[in-house]
């Protein structure tokens, strides 16, 4: 009898097929690219007065960003074009107040615009066949925090203190999105 | 035990029924409560169980799912009325499940709680429509549209710049010709024709999230008379390295032009950008219809380009806004292709950057598609196909075919048709068709099925083997019958047993059975001597005499 199941696991593994994964090789290349030639621009940005970032603030940044590991490659592209959105939407506000070089966070704006525009077919894709409607958490923890940020930075009056700690975010975003471009395999 | 349960439940059921009725439907409950939130205003509808004119009210709370702190829902509180607006109620944020219930009152008595399903105000918030401001051109019209919700909005704050606007116009002559059109928020609608009533409505949409809102009223405008001064028209760019060359068409001569230039991505953001409009230095107050600007003029990325005429009669409208990249080197290195075979009637393409595009600084990167063509290795039909994403298959394909594919990549929307060169070309096979699968399955059904035949006929072997090598004690089963009897068996079978009593010794048979005789004869002789008692006495010594003598003469004889 054992002789029988032996037999029979030994032609299921000999005959289980293997999951076929999409390319994205040249999707991570664009991706790596932007997201080193954005964090090299914020840097760019005079960090301002350093107690401004003595404030801790709560901005309720998701579980998901702080351990990237268990994403599958879709909903990584989710994440990542979500976070790309959000993260343009802070930078199109009022930074008038910190002297920051326009052309600097235009060029930021321009990145930004271009990754999302590489990515915006895979996500069409993808979100064509999930249910956006089951609430995909990780998406809804992202919109809270960015929210979050938003409402801070009203509630400061855009001053340059607010766009010290926003420009800590944001550094630590493209942390994030270098990560999750590894999630994006051959 | 079981009945006592039963009658229990019972009684417990019959009481529901029963108390409110005693109460005289003081308790009234509120049914179908259902939540509608378009942008940031929250409504909430219910009906109530009596359709009695009385002093029933209600009241609702809420709560964040997972705390236990309901708060009194403002503006649904002591509320005659089957609906209340709770839109001023301060949620922290829309992305967190909130649970809401509600009760009727009457007096001092309350109706059990109704609670309603918790739901993430975020998702199930509606569109509301836009705000549209028109102006109107000869050929065109200008929208400014305002994305849905107020400034302040909650609702859409992560979301104010992810609308898409859909906009359906007609001629209000004839509501026949319609159009559609996707527009940003600060956009034209163009190709309409002078001095005529358009109307038209917008609806917003999160394209990405698959939401569509509620359209706008109706807006109608007139189209201005044609001005005598038309727009420049068919606007191009080509560059190569060292300069950029704009063109475009215009009927007339004498007239003075300048092009001005915008960054694509401003384009997302409502409000008013006029701006940031910039002039494109050598293109102001040209009199051909082209002017060239060096390249360094622009940094890499993706623009908006208009033209605008002037005579002595006056300006003329803006020419249509066109998208164009703008790169240093527009070197395109051709795509790497891979194809693999997955069914017997489908192949995989993959498209990968090549090894020296991968060593290209980041600015010269920009949205590809692929042109692929596709043909059987034997016949010379080519198929071809534009493609933008690096993975995709080929359906309907025959199997055990050889098919070859190769690729160039192109940049999209480039008027300039820039491609790189064709990439190798690869070839690959088609998996075996469904036949072919059929045997093999087939074959190896008949393997797994033949296996414990297999083993059978090894074990009959091996016993075979062991019959003959090393047979064993037992008789064949023929024998069994024959003899029923034990103790014959035993005689038969058990050769190696010796019968000590039954052993003879052959050659002194002779002797023996003359022993035997003498011995009967003696015992012939004891019995006649028994017999003859009475002469014993005479005839004792003869007899004695006799029977050795005869012994003797026997051993004489045998001697001899």
């Amino acid at each position: 009898m054992t002789y029988w199941c032996l037999f029979q696991m030994v032609l299921l593994l000999c005959f289980s097929t293997t999951a076929l994964s999409r390319n994205y090789s040249l999707l991570r290349f664009q991706q790596r690219r932007s997201v080193v030639v954005c964090q090299k621009l914020l840097r760019q940005l005079p960090s301002t007065p350093q107690h401004c970032l003595e404030v801790r603030m709560d901005f309720q940044v998701p579980e998901e960003m702080k351990q990237a590991q268990q994403f599958q490659e879709e909903d990584a592209i989710l994440v990542i074009y979500e976070m790309l959105q959000q993260i343009f939407g802070i930078l199109t506000r009022d930074f008038s107040s910190t002297g920051w070089s326009e052309t600097v966070i235009e060029d930021l704006l321009v990145e930004l615009q271009r990754q999302m525009d590489h990515l915006e077919p895979i996500q069409k894709e993808i979100m064509q066949r999930k249910n956006f409607t089951t609430g995909d958490m990780a998406i809804l923890h992202l919109k809270k925090y960015y929210f979050n940020l938003g409402q801070y930075l009203k509630s400061m009056e855009y001053n340059s203190c607010a766009w010290t700690v926003m420009r800590v975010q944001m550094l630590m975003n493209f942390s994030f999105l270098k990560s999750l471009t590894g999630y994006l395999h051959d | 035990m079981l009945a006592l349960l039963g009658a229990t439940t019972l009684m417990l059921v019959a009481g529901r029924w029963v108390l409110p009725a005693a109460s005289g439907e003081a308790n009234l409950k509120p049914e179908n409560v259902e939540i509608h939130i378009i942008d940031d205003n929250f409504f909430l509808k219910w009906n109530s169980s009596s359709e009695s004119v009385r002093n029933v009210t209600f009241s609702a709370d809420y709560q964040i799912l997972g705390t236990d702190n309901w708060k009194k829902l403002p503006g649904c509180q002591n509320t005659a009325s089957t609906k209340c607006n709770f839109s001023s109620v301060e949620l922290k944020n829309v992305f967190e499940k909130i649970e809401l219930r509600i009760r009727a009152e009457e007096g001092n008595n309350t109706s059990i709680w109704y609670e309603v399903e918790p739901f993430v105000p975020f998702l199930e918030a509606q569109i509301g429509p836009p705000d549209v401001h028109l102006e109107a051109e000869d050929k065109a019209i200008i929208l400014s549209i305002s994305p849905p919700g107020t400034e302040d909005s909650i609702m859409w704050a992560t979301d104010r710049l992810n609308f898409r606007y859909s906009v359906v116009i007609w001629k209000n002559s004839s509501s026949l010709e319609e159009r559609t059109e996707t527009v940003y928020p600060e956009d034209k609608i163009y190709k309409l024709s002078p001095e005529i009533t358009y109307c038209l409505k917008v609806k917003a949409e999160l394209p990405l999230q698959s939401r569509v809102g509620y359209y706008s009223p109706v807006y109608c405008i007139n189209t201005t008379e044609r001005r005598n001064v038309p727009s420049p028209e068919n606007i191009q760019i080509n560059a190569d390295n060292q300069v950029c060359v704009l063109k475009w068409d215009y009927p007339y001569e004498n007239t003075t032009f300048r092009a001005q230039w915008l960054r694509a991505f401003f384009k997302k953001i409502p409000g008013k950008h006029s701006d940031k409009w910039k002039q494109i230095l050598n293109c102001e107050n040209v009199t051909t219809t082209r002017c060239v600007f060096p390249r360094d003029a622009f940094p890499n990325g993706i623009y908006y380009v208009r033209v605008q005429a002037s005579n002595g009669n006056g300006t003329s409208f803006w020419s249509e806004e066109k998208k164009f990249y703008i790169e240093m080197k527009t070197v395109i290195f051709p795509p790497v292709i891979s194809l693999k075979s997955i069914t017997d009637d489908s192949l995989h393409v993959s498209v990968g950057a090549s090894e020296e595009s991968e060593n290209m600084s980041v600015n010269q990167l920009y949205p590809l598609i692929y042109e692929v063509i596709f043909w059987e290795n034997t016949s010379n039909a080519e198929r071809k196909v534009l493609e933008k994403r690096t993975e995709f298959t080929f359906l309907d394909l025959k199997p055990l075919t050889v098919y070859c594919v190769k690729a160039r990549a192109l940049i999209e929307n480039d008027r300039r048709n820039k491609s790189s060169s064709f990439s190798d070309t690869v070839c690959e096979k088609t998996k075996p068709g469904d036949t072919s699968k059929t045997w093999l399955k087939a074959g190896i059904c008949t393997a797994l099925f033949s296996l414990p035949v297999v083993i059978y006929v090894v074990r009959l072997f091996l016993r075979g083997v062991n019959y003959v090598f090393f047979p064993s004690s037992k008789p064949p089963s023929s024998v069994d019958e024959y003899f029923s009897d034990q103790p014959l068996k035993n005689l038969l079978l058990s050769t190696s047993e010796e019968q000590t009593e039954r052993c003879f010794i052959i050659e002194n048979a002779s002797i023996i059975t003359e022993i035997e005789e003498t011995n009967e004869i003696d015992e012939v002789h004891k019995k006649y001597n028994s017999q003859t008692s009475q002469d014993s006495g005479n005839y004792s010594n003869e007899d004695e005499n006799s029977g050795s003598k005869i012994s003797e003469e026997f051993l004489q004889q045998d001697s001899v």
